[in-house]
């Protein structure tokens, strides 16, 4: 189920959705980073850096940018266990833990996502950039989009899942 | 071999993460030319950073050994050089002719009062007792016994020398003696109280002992022991060179040697 969710975030972001950009280099989502973020947190961390890997991977393909998103989701999925463990409940996750808000809170999702999507985004302006005179100007958009990456991640979080609505168990 | 695989295992997340990263930006690299000429840039000029600092330890450490090549470098073209001027200054006298040869000390001084200092050729190269010896360019010792292939060479810095020189060009001449206590000072006995003299002249051989021909340079003028009520003064001379470093050498003989040293002898009397 998180590999069809991967690949068909990916596939979305890379024909519709990521043309959905109203302010244009200042508001450049990243819908695929849902799927990531969807993978459970009791998850073991290889599969966590292997998922980032490939979602980059996907993404470069579908994309053609080889390289720049499998760079950002290989440090993502990285970095994916530590910011789990971070935020982690005074008790631990459940074996049957969701990211969801209605399992694991509003707060929770939030500051995954916004987390997740501001690396995500640095990362992908680094290796966009790439010199270091230019990260300069490339930092604001960058800390604009993972907004608007986080904003569209929740957003599909109240569409997909919505908090009230008891959803299937899938992963 | 246990510990090492523990090792890898405790560490197997990153090592992924660094393999993943790695294949990564191998990608990034080959199909983002702005970030492939940055790489290239960046590890270029590490890697010629890393570069000068090897090569300047390289250069440090090799110092010594490049000196001591420079130094014999130098001696042979010195000695060639004074070999050659010499050639060409005596060849065109036809009557005062001298000839050199090159060799090598075996054994220098010491800066003792009694040694020898030795040298090759020796019989074989028709090298004769008397032969004048050069040092680069400077009078170091002459000729006293003969080997098949080694010359025994009374130096300057030993006590039983007395050598004719001369001060300045044109000056008095006085032999020049060693006293055997400090290698760097000579002293220039007997020489006549009106001669004067400035610290800094140089001291040259004055041709009368035959060994050298005249003006070849020995040292240069120090200063004056005081000698009151005296009709002559004592002058000490400080080499030109370091007598005891010397390696490279000319024997320096007259084309006519045979015919001078008959002459000298003293006449028998009628």
């Amino acid at each position: 189920m998180i590999v069809l969710r991967l690949v068909l975030m990916v596939a979305l972001q890379a024909l519709i959705l990521g043309e959905v950009a109203p302010f244009g280099v200042w508001s450049q989502p990243q819908w695929a980073l849902w799927a990531l973020l969807m993978v459970p947190p009791q998850l073991g961390p290889f599969s966590k850096l292997v998922a980032g890997f490939g979602l980059g991977l996907a993404l470069d393909v579908a994309c053609g940018t080889y390289g720049h998103h499998m760079v950002a989701g290989t440090v993502l999925g990285g970095a994916l266990p530590s910011l789990h463990r971070l935020l982690a409940p005074r008790d631990g996750y459940e074996v049957t833990s969701r990211p969801i808000i209605r399992e694991l809170g509003v707060n929770w999702v939030l500051g995954v996502t916004f987390s997740s999507a501001l690396l995500y985004h640095l990362t992908l302006m680094v290796v966009d950039t790439w010199h270091a005179h230019l990260l300069g100007q490339a930092v604001a958009p960058a800390l604009t989009s993972a907004c608007w990456t986080t904003f569209c991640c929740m957003l599909l979080h109240l569409l997909v899942i919505p908090p009230g609505r008891n959803a299937t168990r899938s992963s | 071999m246990r510990n090492l695989w523990l090792l890898l295992q405790r560490h197997a997340f990153l090592l992924v993460f660094a393999l993943l990263l790695a294949v990564s930006l191998m990608v990034l690299i080959q199909n983002d030319g702005s970030a492939r000429s940055s790489w290239f840039r960046t590890t270029g000029g590490v890697v010629s950073m890393v570069e000068n600092q090897q090569q300047q330890w390289t250069n440090y450490l090799q110092l010594a050994e490049q000196n001591a090549s420079l130094a014999a470098e130098n001696a042979a073209l010195r000695s060639r050089l004074l070999s050659m001027k010499l050639t060409d200054a005596w060849r065109a006298d036809s009557t005062h002719g001298w000839r050199v040869k090159t060799g090598w000390l075996v054994k220098g001084p010491d800066g003792l009062p009694r040694t020898m200092a030795m040298a090759t050729p020796g019989l074989d190269d028709s090298v004769r007792i008397g032969t004048g010896v050069l040092a680069t360019g400077t009078a170091f010792g002459t000729v006293v016994d003969l080997g098949e292939h080694h010359a025994r060479i009374l130096p300057l810095l030993n006590t039983a020398g007395t050598w004719s020189c001369r001060l300045g060009q044109n000056g008095a001449v006085a032999p020049l003696s060693w006293d055997g206590v400090d290698p760097n000072k000579l002293t220039l006995n007997d020489v006549p109280r009106y001669v004067e003299w400035t610290a800094g002249d140089t001291v040259f051989t004055s041709g009368f002992d035959l060994k050298f021909p005249e003006g070849i340079p020995v040292g240069t003028v120090i200063e004056e022991v005081p000698s009151p009520g005296s009709e002559f003064k004592t002058i000490l001379v400080t080499p030109l060179l370091d007598l005891k470093s010397v390696r490279h050498i000319e024997f320096i003989q007259s084309v006519s040697d045979s015919e001078r040293i008959v002459l000298a002898q003293p006449m028998p009397a009628p």
